[in-house]
């Protein structure tokens, strides 16, 4: 099991930094046309509104079994006990559910906002990235994201976070989490396919952003939630 | 308990307020013109000096904090570029505040000690440039003691105590003028308690107002402070178990013994007692700006540490 999971991981360190090379430059090329334009970054981040993916979670499903931080944990290439996804026990000792969180990949996200340097952004699928080569390491974000959705890189120095396994969901696979979900509680996605499960599921109002009070609007994720 | 930001950052938000509040007392003696009823003014001399090193200290040990950024140190330039974040505010902010109260210190050592710069002040109109030193620095200082506060504040709902508004119903967060008032605060006790206590027997009786001011303020921080923790209980929630662990919780004892007793209730005494009886004790007086100053620095942890992340 350890050993086919590591495959995968040797061979995309390689195709991560390659595609985080090519995320910078875009990313620089952007910011400097954004610069010229005179918008802030604010307005920039605004304008996406929805992503091109989506995961919903259905929180009736999950057993808190946690395959999803492990399995994170090993496509990520993270050290140990570290995650970008976490699971919350909710509820009381008769009535136990679990709340599985990460990056929720708003389309207003306030680690973009107070980022000093620009270092997150937001990819054009809509997914929230940190370009590895402008994190300051300030931890701003860390304090700011209401979701408690980021970690800090302590080899490297830089605030990380999900990043949706995009290396991979590019390629038409799961993000590991999802893959990993043995009872099905993630459920993933395209959603400019309104016949798949997560459109409907979204089109039917019944998986929700998590904490729509916050105003970030997340992109991405979506709950359906059932308490106890 | 926030665990990301602790000690580093509440240094650099002490030592930002400390610097911020003495130049602001620097400068409105020098506006006044309490300043020259002197030939050596210790407060204005402290006030001019010590804002410089203090807030450059301050940012030096933000650095400090930050990971790759002190390890490629050419990506703190990066902090300068986005707009929409109050900490490239803050560091455009200190970029002009160091710069200008290393100059105003240099002014008010060329005017206080004029004989050793006697070629120099001779040529250039040193009063004339300090007053305008003075007066854009001022700014500045209020500026940069708001700062420490608004980039508090400014995460919003993911440290609801943090971005406490004033009033339940007031939309107005409460940090930045709880940090303002309380860096004038410190910075009082820093420049007239402390040093000018140790520098002249009878500082305070030659400002006669400035015990009266200086209880007003003290008085002011403590209902700001008070507002805040009780806007904090009614808000609920993360923001009022933050409130909770500051007045009966796990922070109590260094709220009550650390804070509150030698930031609010011992300075509050002493001022009231060389108001009523017109005595200047010295001790006491330096026993308050070292409480006031201390309580300052635990002031901000306690804030730091308290910021309970919200509930999901």
């Amino acid at each position: 099991m350890k050993g086919k999971e590591c495959g995968p991981v040797e061979k995309t360190a390689l195709s991560r930094r390659r595609f985080l090379g090519l995320a910078l430059a875009s990313g620089a090329v952007a910011s400097v046309g954004a610069r010229f334009l005179e918008k802030s970054g604010q307005r920039d981040t605004a304008e996406v509104r929805s992503a091109r993916y989506a995961l919903v979670i259905d929180t009736a499903k999950c057993t808190g079994c946690r395959a999803c931080v492990e399995a994170c944990n090993l496509r990520n290439n993270l050290p140990e006990g570290q995650s970008y996804t976490y699971v919350l026990d909710k509820g009381d000792e008769q009535a136990t559910w679990f709340l599985p969180v990460q990056c929720q990949h708003c389309a207003d996200p306030p680690c973009a906002a107070v980022c000093p340097t620009r270092a997150t952004y937001i990819h054009e699928s809509g997914v929230v990235l940190i370009n590895d080569k402008l994190c300051v390491g300030c931890k701003y974000c860390m304090v700011a994201c209401p979701y408690q959705a980021r970690i800090f890189d302590e080899e490297r120095g830089i605030a990380d976070k999900c990043w949706l396994c995009l290396e991979w969901v590019l390629n038409g696979d799961l993000p590991a989490c999802v893959e990993a979900c043995i009872p099905g509680a993630k459920i993933f996605g395209r959603t400019d396919d309104p016949d798949n499960e997560v459109s409907k599921l979204i089109a039917s109002g019944r998986a929700k952003p998590l904490h729509p009070e916050f105003n970030t609007h997340p992109a991405v994720l979506s709950y359906i939630i059932t308490e106890g | 308990m926030q665990t990301v930001w602790e000690w580093l950052p509440a240094i650099y938000l002490f030592l930002g307020g400390l610097g911020a509040g003495a130049f602001l007392v620097a400068a409105t003696l020098e506006f006044l013109g309490k300043r020259y009823e002197f030939d050596f003014c210790p407060p204005t001399l402290v006030g001019a000096i010590l804002p410089g090193p203090l807030v450059a200290l301050g940012t030096v040990l933000l650095i400090f904090d930050l990971g790759a950024g002190l390890r490629e140190p050419w990506r703190i330039f990066y902090m300068f570029t986005h707009f929409s974040s109050v900490m490239t505010w803050g560091i455009w902010i200190l970029s002009v505040f160091i710069p200008l109260s290393l100059v105003y210190g240099f002014l008010e050592v060329m005017d206080t000690y004029p004989l050793v710069w006697e070629r120099m002040t001779k040529r250039i109109p040193v009063r004339r440039i300090k007053r305008i030193v003075a007066a854009v620095g001022a700014v500045f200082a209020v500026a940069t003691a708001l700062y420490t506060g608004i980039l508090l504040s400014a995460v919003g709902p993911a440290i609801p105590f943090w971005s406490t508004s004033v009033l339940p119903f007031l939309p107005i967060p409460m940090m930045p003028l709880l940090f303002l008032v309380s860096a004038i605060s410190t910075g009082i006790g820093l420049t007239v308690d402390l040093s000018g206590t140790l520098a002249l027997p009878d500082m305070q009786k030659r400002f006669r107002r400035l015990p009266l001011i200086h209880l007003a303020l003290i008085g002011i921080e403590a209902v700001l402070l008070g507002l805040l923790l009780i806007t904090a209980f009614v808000e609920g929630g993360a923001a009022a178990q933050a409130a909770q662990y500051i007045v009966i919780g796990p922070h109590s004892l260094v709220f009550w013994i650390l804070i509150v007793l030698p930031g609010f209730a011992f300075p509050l005494a002493v001022h009231a007692y060389t108001l009523g009886l017109g005595r200047h004790p010295r001790l006491l007086h330096l026993g308050a700006g070292i409480g006031i100053v201390v309580a300052g620095l635990i002031l901000r942890y306690v804030v730091l540490v308290s910021g309970i992340p919200v509930t999901l």
